[in-house]
């Protein structure tokens, strides 16, 4: 057992550090995310997602435009909490999606791919190293995409920082195990950009309705019932992560 | 051999037509126009059967796709694309009937209530599975990714339906009362919508395997090969 784990810190380890010097998939993917909040927040418009304006502050112009949103005026709802999670996981998505094919683009340089079939590891450790590799990858991701969110969406994590970070962890779980049994395919096809998002984002719908119900409930009706989605993520988690370790092998044949 | 298989074809299409027009006539002579709804009511005799067979098709996408990955044969891999061409066709009836239904009923063409969004999620992944196919050139690798694909999917279904009932409110009723003639309709609307899945669902494998054996043709003859000795031109209509 403490060899798979070795086995894995080291594929994984050589993945990241091979990121950490180029940081080839990074950058693009920051950039991109960051790109797709904006790109929402103006579609959305900014009557949609302002933050209530703190009354005495300059706002005060802007509430008087929007009486409804003046806070007070409809208690416990937190105008920017649906749009905000809405924007977020729309860039969690694409950006994770090009996650997801960046660090198995890496393999196929120079014969990586063949190297690493040779080596004597176990396929599943293969796929549990990239979908290693993939969660450091979208966690550093999460990292910068989610404050930005925030700020430009205006919605208040406080109330429940933990239950957000859990919701999105056992989420990207689930991302990242179907995101990575499909980038296998990429490598050695021509399945590759769009059509690595589409064999993904209907797969993986079901986290993304579960996760927005579950992140609404929290923060925009602030109810407790906001946790009861928590079984269907843990499940999705569990059935692709044993359905991706099984079938890696299958997709990977370059 | 031939000969009865296409009799037996032409039967079995000849008795699927007539039991449809008999199912036809019994939904417009023999039942009753439901109270409130009308005529639209009769929508119903064809989406209830057509969504059921929707389901029966993804599922034999399932198996066929497992039974790929298990034994390697071709002939599962047709059958699962079949399956999802005949998926794909029976899902855009559900949600389009879905749609006329919603309209006259609840006002809206379209709601985010728990079932017709799994119809929706459904109609999408098999759409992307018919997409990436033609995307992998070599047939062996076609083959073994879409079954993978496929096997996810199928196992996404559940799911879906467990997150969609989070969602707010469900405009479908969980249990229908209907009125003898109108039970006795819908019952008989099932024989002949799973007669055609079925049908539809062997044609199409026959016809995907009659198209891989003819590229098998041709490229041997381009090679000046052998002709593979596998294709039967006057295959049966089933």
């Amino acid at each position: 057992m403490s060899r798979v784990w070795s086995q894995i810190a080291v594929l994984a380890g050589k993945d990241l550090a091979i990121e950490a010097r180029t940081r080839q998939t990074l950058g693009l993917v920051v950039v991109l995310g960051i790109l797709i909040i904006v790109v929402l927040g103006l579609g959305l418009g900014p009557q949609q997602m302002a933050p209530a304006p703190a009354p005495g502050m300059g706002g005060a112009a802007a509430a008087g435009a929007t009486p409804g949103a003046a806070p007070g005026a409809a208690p416990g709802a937190a105008p920017g909490a649906a749009p905000g999670v809405a924007a977020l996981w729309v860039a969690y998505l694409f950006a994770g999606v090009l996650c997801f094919e960046g660090s198995m683009a890496v393999e196929r340089h120079d014969g990586a791919l063949a190297g690493l079939l040779l080596a004597p590891v176990d396929r599943g450790v293969l796929y549990l190293a990239k979908l290693v590799t993939n969660l450091v990858l979208m966690l550093v991701l999460a990292l910068v995409l989610t404050p930005v969110a925030v700020l430009l969406f205006g919605f208040d994590l406080s109330p429940a920082p933990g239950s957000f970070a859990a919701i999105m962890a056992i989420s990207f779980v689930g991302l990242a195990a179907v995101g990575t049994l499909f980038a296998a395919v990429v490598s050695s096809s021509r399945l590759q950009g769009g059509l690595l998002a589409m064999a993904i984002f209907p797969v993986s719908l079901p986290l993304v309705m579960t996760s927005t119900q579950m992140l609404i409930r929290l923060f925009g009706q602030k109810s407790a019932s906001g946790l009861s989605g928590l079984g269907i993520l843990l499940a999705f988690d569990v059935i692709y992560l044993v359905a991706g370790w099984l079938a890696f092998e299958l997709v990977l044949e370059p | 051999m031939d000969s009865t298989k296409r009799l037996f074809g032409v039967l079995f299409w000849v008795f699927t037509a007539a039991l449809f027009a008999g199912a036809v006539v019994l939904a417009f002579a023999f039942t009753p126009d439901e109270a409130t709804m009308g005529a639209v009511q009769k929508i119903f005799y064809v989406h209830l059967p057509v969504a059921i067979n929707s389901f029966l098709a993804c599922f034999v996408n399932f198996v066929a796709s497992l039974v790929f990955l298990w034994q390697r044969r071709r002939t599962w891999d047709d059958l699962a694309t079949a399956a999802a061409q005949v998926a794909v066709v029976l899902l855009t009836i559900v949600l389009a009937t879905g749609m006329i239904w919603g309209r006259s009923a609840w006002g809206h063409w379209w709601t985010w209530s728990p079932r017709l969004t799994l119809s929706l999620v459904l109609w999408l992944l098999y759409v992307v599975y018919l997409v990436i196919r033609p995307s992998i050139p070599s047939a062996q690798r076609r083959a073994v990714v879409a079954a993978v694909y496929g096997a996810v999917a199928f196992l996404d279904v559940p799911l879906v339906y467990l997150s969609t009932r989070l969602m707010p409110q469900d405009v479908h009723p969980t249990e229908v009362v209907l009125a003898p003639s109108m039970r006795l309709t819908l019952g008989l609307w099932f024989l002949p919508v799973t007669l055609l899945t079925v049908g539809l669902i062997i044609v199409r494998r026959r016809a995907l395997a009659l198209q891989s054996q003819t590229r098998a043709v041709l490229a041997a003859a381009e090679n000046d090969g052998p002709v593979p000795a596998t294709i039967h031109p006057t295959g049966g209509v089933l």
